[in-house]
């Protein structure tokens, strides 16, 4: 009796932590299968990972500032101010109007290495050329969409290759928001009787 | 503003008008076809003649529908209406007849979130599909709506402001919704009108006998009808055709949007999501399930107008965000 | 040779009568030559020479096309009381109202082909060379139903007229079941008319159920009240006698068609009114007017004012029985009807349009010519039609010469 209470004093907390290590396991294997399958629905979509190439065209920097090393290189040993401020020395075309308070120009550009944006968690700077990457990092919805082709312009082949255009190709990405601009001319109105011509 | 050559037309801006052309203001309609005495001396005997002139040439006359056809008989009546737009408008058309293709059913989507109004998508289909300006025809209307409601009759598509978008208001293109159940194809009592194996409604312009039982069928004023002779300027004509599609068409029959057929079958996106230049316009392959359409349908909430009549259209709109 | 004679005599016929007779068909043919005239002008402009235009896109032809089905319909529909009725009077004079029918059907067609755009393309109607896009079209099924009901008036009274010029017996057993046959046939031009409206799911306004009703009851209005001044007319100028209890009774029928009418126009009212939705708007656009437009709102209000008027006339006995009321009654409820179901029922379909926006519509002066004309070119073919047949049936043209009184070339005693 005495053996068999023994065994059962044992068994019982082992069962116990038996069944809470499998509750554990099985309950988080069900989450990674949910999340694998989540993975699977959305890896039809157009990658996820930050080395996806996009076919994109060329981006559309200014001529006269580029590279931009050419001042901000370490020859000329300008030292970073952080601080927020409007009147720069230079760049005074631009017009900051982007997330308000919230956001200043080394919130996207690269201190160190002006020819790149800030870099993404892994160290690796990103270049002008795939700046829906930085963008994404604040905009994932829209990151999201226009990987799918959903958000932006479509031009070219609904078969084919996806075109693809950089955030920067239409949103002006100091002063993103669109510009209203002039629509085309209203229909003409049709034919009426004078009464009706009239009274529209 | 950011210039971009996406914001920008490349189509000529038409002059602002709000009287109809083709008629004197002030005059009652009827006034200036009233028949004077030649017409009238001459309107017994020469009717057969008249009947004759609509007819052009006894090709036309006798042309099958479409889909009767065989692929000869294609050919040589694409030859014909080749050379026919040759004499006419003094460019190398291309009447294409390209069939559909295979697994594709077309869908459309729109985002209303994006759309501001500005009617490019408009004047991009003029252009491409050689609608008349004169009578003006245009397959696309946009309605401004009210913020807070959705009611048509609040609706206009006359506005004209110095710039859009406007404060308190959004807008909505509406066009041929393509309707799997369309209620126009179920009525045309010469099947001058059906449905493509792709989705496309289309229309045979040499079958139509213009009696308008489409145009009262159709819930989304998707149909239009040449009532005269359509004009297009010789250096805007587009070439490029499809017999189904933007062909050059003749008066007194019925012509609808018809998502650029002479495009998507070569796998081109119709012209109006092209030119939106903010990327309200979203094409695809609803049959394909990473195309951008079927993506819009699984992860965006989407309606279709009038979905209580049932006539299951093919152009979904959507809120982006 | 007998059928010469039937053609030389025919012709006489024709061309001999009383000065009215030539004032009436010269009259006529001088509007049917300027009807003509005006719609080859149309063909050669296009219809931007009516005043349709995209949002409402059928006009005076399509209304005047509705009103005549409806008046084919209910002049054969006169056989029925004649046969439920056992009632000898009508039983006699039937033929007449088929002689109505048939020009009204005409009529029909020729409003029908001068709506077309294509008129040249009328050969993709036909089966079998074209495309009679049944059974899903409901035009396609009009113009066989349509086309079936002329060819039965034709003949019909054709087949009885040729033996009453034969002084020969007629086959009851043989022509019988055609005329059984045309009552029903009668019922489904109307109907088949009224679906055509019916089935569009983008047109409120006749997405109705109330709709082919109400066709018939409208129907059953004014066809009877045509053919009583016809009738009158008839009584007037040729041998044929018309007994006076043959037009009350019909214009009894009238009474209970028009109270009808009138009761289904309240239910209209009272669901569109009561719900309150959109679906009020066209009611509205024709009764008071939508958004500032309401070019139509005095012609409706004038045509219930004849309508109801007419109804009183006929429902009391002594104003029924009067002729001078009984006629005033007649113009008034065919006017009321050609403006409450020809007009009234197309415009207000189109508006509002199904994208909201309101575009009135008025007819041209070419469409008003050609209406006309159209008009003129029936009434020709009534009268050379009465011309012929009245004759026969009074036994004054017989292959053997005038025969004794009024034989019944019509359906038997």
């Amino acid at each position: 009796m005495k053996g068999t209470i023994g065994i059962l004093r044992l068994f019982f907390p082992a069962l116990v932590l038996s069944l809470i290590a499998m509750f554990f396991a099985w309950g988080t294997g069900l989450t990674r299968a949910q999340s694998q399958e989540q993975l699977d629905t959305t890896s039809e979509e157009v990658g996820r990972r930050s080395d996806q190439e996009f076919p994109v065209p060329l981006t559309p920097l200014p001529k006269t500032i580029t590279p931009c090393r050419a001042c901000h290189g370490p020859e000329k040993d300008f030292p970073v101010n952080f601080k927020r401020r409007e009147d720069l020395l230079v760049h005074k075309d631009i017009k900051l109007n982007h997330g308000g308070a919230r956001v200043w120009c080394l919130d996207c550009h690269d201190p160190e290495n002006r020819d790149y944006l800030l870099p993404l968690s892994d160290g690796k700077l990103i270049p002008f050329n795939k700046t829906y990457l930085l963008c994404g990092k604040c905009h994932g919805t829209k990151y999201r969409d226009w990987r799918n082709g959903v958000h932006g312009r479509r031009t070219g082949h609904w078969n084919g290759v996806k075109s693809y255009y950089l955030c920067i190709n239409c949103h002006d990405p100091h002063s993103p928001r669109f510009k209203a601009i002039e629509p085309m001319p209203p229909p003409r109105k049709p034919w009426a009787p004078k009464e009706t011509r009239a009274a529209h | 503003m950011r210039e971009n050559k996406f914001t920008e037309t490349h189509f000529r801006r038409e002059k602002r008008q709000d009287s109809v052309s083709s008629r004197d203001a002030g005059k009652s309609k009827g006034d200036k076809f009233l028949p004077d005495r030649r017409t009238f001396l001459a309107g017994a005997a020469s009717l057969l003649g008249t009947i004759a002139v609509n007819s052009c040439t006894w090709q036309e006359f006798f042309q099958n529908n479409f889909r009767r056809m065989s692929k000869k008989e294609i050919e040589h009546t694409v030859q014909r209406l080749q050379a026919e737009y040759k004499k006419k408008y003094g460019k190398e058309f291309v009447v294409g007849s390209e069939a559909p293709l295979d697994a594709t059913l077309f869908g459309y989507g729109l985002d209303i979130q994006r759309c501001i109004g500005c009617r490019r998508c408009v004047y991009g289909c003029v252009e491409e599909n050689n609608l008349s300006r004169d009578p003006q025809i245009q397959y696309i209307r946009v309605l401004r709506f009210k913020d807070g409601n959705m009611d048509l009759e609040q609706s206009t598509i006359y506005y004209d402001p110095e710039e859009v978008p406007e404060k308190g208001y959004y807008y909505m293109p509406v066009q041929c919704q393509h309707c799997a159940n369309a209620p126009c194809t179920k009525v045309c009592p010469v099947q001058a009108t059906w449905t493509e194996p792709d989705g496309i409604v289309v229309v045979d312009y040499n079958w139509c006998i213009g009696c308008r039982y489409c145009m009262a069928a159709c819930p989304y004023m998707g149909r239009w009808f040449n009532f005269t002779d359509p004009t297009i300027p010789k250096d805007q004509v587009n070439p490029n055709t499809h017999y189904l599609g933007n062909r050059p068409r003749m008066r007194n029959v019925v012509e609808k949007c018809t998502f650029c057929i002479q495009r998507v079958r070569n796998g081109v996106y119709p012209k109006c999501v092209e030119v939106c230049p903010v990327g309200a316009r979203k094409f695809g392959n609803l049959l394909d399930p990473n195309s951008e359409i079927s993506i819009i349908i699984r992860t965006k909430r989407v309606f279709r107008l009038k979905e209580e009549l049932n006539t299951q259209p093919k152009f979904y709109y959507f809120f982006a965000t | 040779m007998p059928r010469s004679g039937f053609i030389v005599e025919t012709g006489r016929r024709l061309i001999t009568g009383e000065p009215i007779y030539y004032f009436w068909m010269t009259l006529l043919a001088v509007l049917a030559i300027i009807g003509i005239a005006s719609y080859v002008k149309q063909l050669q402009v296009g219809l931007i020479a009516t005043g349709m235009q995209n949002y409402v896109s059928w006009g005076l032809y399509i209304g005047n096309f509705t009103f005549l089905v409806g008046v084919a319909a209910a002049a054969v529909l006169l056989i029925i009381p004649a046969y439920v009725y056992d009632f000898g009077p009508i039983k006699e004079i039937v033929i007449v109202g088929e002689a109505l029918a048939v020009s009204a059907l005409l009529m029909c067609l020729m409003f029908v082909t001068a709506d077309l755009g294509r008129p040249d393309r009328f050969w993709h109607l036909i089966p079998g060379l074209g495309i009679l896009s049944l059974p899903r079209s409901l035009l396609a099924w009009d113009i066989v139903v349509l086309n079936g009901y002329l060819l039965l008036n034709l003949a019909i009274p054709g087949y009885l007229l040729w033996k009453a010029y034969h002084d020969r017996p007629v086959n009851m057993r043989f022509i019988l079941p055609f005329i059984l046959l045309s009552i029903p046939w009668a019922v489904s031009i109307h109907t088949v008319t009224a679906f055509i409206y019916n089935g569009l799911a983008a047109r409120p306004f006749w997405n109705a159920s109330i709709l082919a009703p109400r066709f018939l009851a409208s129907a059953f209005c004014s066809g009877p009240a045509l053919v009583i001044l016809l009738y009158q007319l008839v009584r007037n100028y040729t041998k044929f006698h018309v007994k006076d209890e043959a037009l009350f009774k019909i214009a009894e029928m009238i009474a209970i068609a028009m109270a009808i009418n009138l009761f289904l126009l309240g239910a209209e009212f009272f669901k569109e009114l009561y719900s309150d939705t959109h679906h009020l708007a066209p009611l509205q656009y024709l009764y008071k007017g939508l958004h500032g437009k309401g070019m139509f709102v005095p012609w409706i209000w004038t045509a219930l004012a004849f309508n109801v008027t007419a109804f009183v006339i006929f429902l009391i006995p002594a104003t029924r029985k009067n002729f001078a009321t009984l006629n005033l009654g007649c113009v008034l409820i065919i006017v009321g009807i050609w403006i409450e179901k020809g007009m009234g029922l197309i415009i207000p379909g189109f508006i509002p349009a199904p994208l909201g926006e309101v575009w009135e519509y008025v007819p041209t002066t070419v469409e008003i010519l050609v209406s006309m004309g159209i008009w003129s070119i029936g009434l020709l073919i009534l009268t050379v039609i009465l011309k012929i047949i009245l004759p026969i049936e009074t036994g004054e043209f017989r292959k053997e010469g005038p025969g004794q009184g009024q034989v019944h070339a019509g359906l038997g005693p």
